[in-house]
């Protein structure tokens, strides 16, 4: 894309990424709203995981 | 004895001293000023006291250490060749516990409605008559990443990374000063009195994976600050699997350290008065301080917005900290609720936006240096 530079360059570009940047970070934030599904699959133990440590 | 003048004038020649000027000595002096603030003050001591000693240096004539090939050059190739600011990310993904982010999702917006700042800073640049790659880049300021406020000045505005850099990490140092006006003034006190529900508890499976998941995501559609974001990823995945403690340890404080000096170092060399005594550094100065206010400003609204469709409502002092500078931010929504009801502990709910902020502007930034045709 080619944005001219001039203030209708900024505007349009500064338009563009706000609203792209929520977009993209509410679709973070559905991901991350699914992340306890994962606890589904089954649990880790802290204290195993402590225990291999190298 | 004319031969013994000449042989001294030749001397004198040789030294610094036949070209020294007033704006080495101011700029010695805001050197001086910067470690005065890290002793005295205690202001970002493991910052101003490198900057402020290579700023120094940086402004004797003759010295050598900032030429191409001295010592304090090759840190600023680190700098310009980008793998400090990732190893940066790389330290700071150990040291961070993500779980105030995973636990509630809903708050990860704030993460981007309080980056206004970032576009009111561009659009102020852009009208006093900067380019738009250096627009851009001043514009980052208004994120308050230092780290990600460097890579993508590196990336369009070489030139203006020692008046960038030096604005991003003052005015994040001044956070404490600059934001609870704003909040306050966008806030009813009943506002600022909201008590949040107590987050759940995040288990080691979604720990391990959320580095996984976030790094597959920010190399699939923001490539341009994949580094950065890769990194603080991998940082955090030592952390959070508990059997590589030591390479977690060493990211968090070794591999860190040795990443501050030489970034301090580098960002302190290129502040030569020649490149620092312009106008266009007041107009920087002056465009991050409006790029801060606006930022914590939208965070605050942001929140406020968000509250007209929950029920369980929000605290709108959460949306301030979403402007990133971990965990400054969220350190400030804390303090004043906290001024408001002794029993208001916002901390680890301002944690959520304020780590939802540094991929708020690193989507920011990776969008921008898309839109302006940057790789």
């Amino acid at each position: 894309m080619n944005v001219p530079d001039t203030l209708f360059g900024a505007l349009l570009v500064s338009l563009i990424d706000f609203f792209l940047s929520i977009l993209m970070i509410s679709g973070i934030g559905i991901v991350l709203a699914l992340f306890p599904l994962l606890n589904r699959i089954g649990r880790i133990d802290d204290e195993a995981l402590r225990d291999q440590r190298h | 004895m004319d031969q013994l003048f000449e042989f001294l004038q030749a001397l004198k020649d040789q030294t610094g001293l036949a070209h020294i000027w007033w704006g080495n000595l101011v700029m010695m002096a805001i050197g001086a000023t910067m470690i005065w603030l890290a002793v005295v003050k205690h202001y970002e001591p493991l910052l101003l006291v490198g900057i402020g000693f290579a700023c120094i240096i940086a402004n004797v004539p003759g010295s050598d250490l900032i030429l191409p090939g001295g010592l304090f050059d090759y840190a600023y190739k680190g700098v310009a060749l980008l793998i400090i600011p990732p190893l940066i990310f790389f330290g700071v993904g150990a040291m961070t516990d993500f779980a105030p982010m995973i636990a509630n999702p809903k708050l990860v917006i704030l993460g981007a409605a309080a980056h206004l700042g970032i576009f009111v800073a561009l659009i102020g640049a852009k009208a006093l008559g900067f380019t738009l790659a250096e627009a851009g880049a001043i514009g980052i300021i208004g994120g308050a990443d230092g780290p990600m406020a460097i890579f993508v000045t590196m990336k369009l505005a070489p030139h203006l990374l020692p008046q960038i850099s030096v604005a991003a990490y003052s005015y994040m140092a001044l956070m404490p000063l600059i934001q609870p006006p704003v909040m306050k003034l966008l806030t009813t006190r009943e506002e600022r009195r909201i008590v949040m529900r107590q987050a759940r508890k995040v288990s080691r499976l979604e720990r391990i994976a959320f580095p996984v998941v976030i790094g597959i995501i920010v190399n699939l559609f923001f490539p341009p600050v994949a580094p950065l974001i890769t990194m603080l990823m991998l940082g955090n995945l030592f952390r959070e699997v508990l059997v590589v403690d030591r390479l977690a340890k060493t990211a968090a404080n070794e591999v860190m350290n040795v990443i501050i000096i030489c970034l301090t170092l580098a960002i302190g060399s290129t502040m030569s008065a020649d490149r620092f005594l312009t106008l266009e550094t007041l107009e920087i100065v002056f465009l991050g301080l409006v790029a801060f206010v606006f930022g914590t400003g939208s965070g605050v609204v942001g929140a406020k917005i968000m509250n007209l469709f929950v029920t369980e409502k929000i605290n709108p002092l959460l949306g301030s900290a979403g402007i990133a500078s971990v965990p400054i931010a969220a350190r400030v929504s804390h303090k004043v609720a906290l001024e408001e009801n002794k029993e208001n502990y916002l901390i680890y709910h301002a944690m959520g936006p304020n780590l939802a902020g540094v991929f708020g502007t690193a989507i920011s930034g990776g969008i921008l240096l898309a839109l302006l045709g940057v790789k």
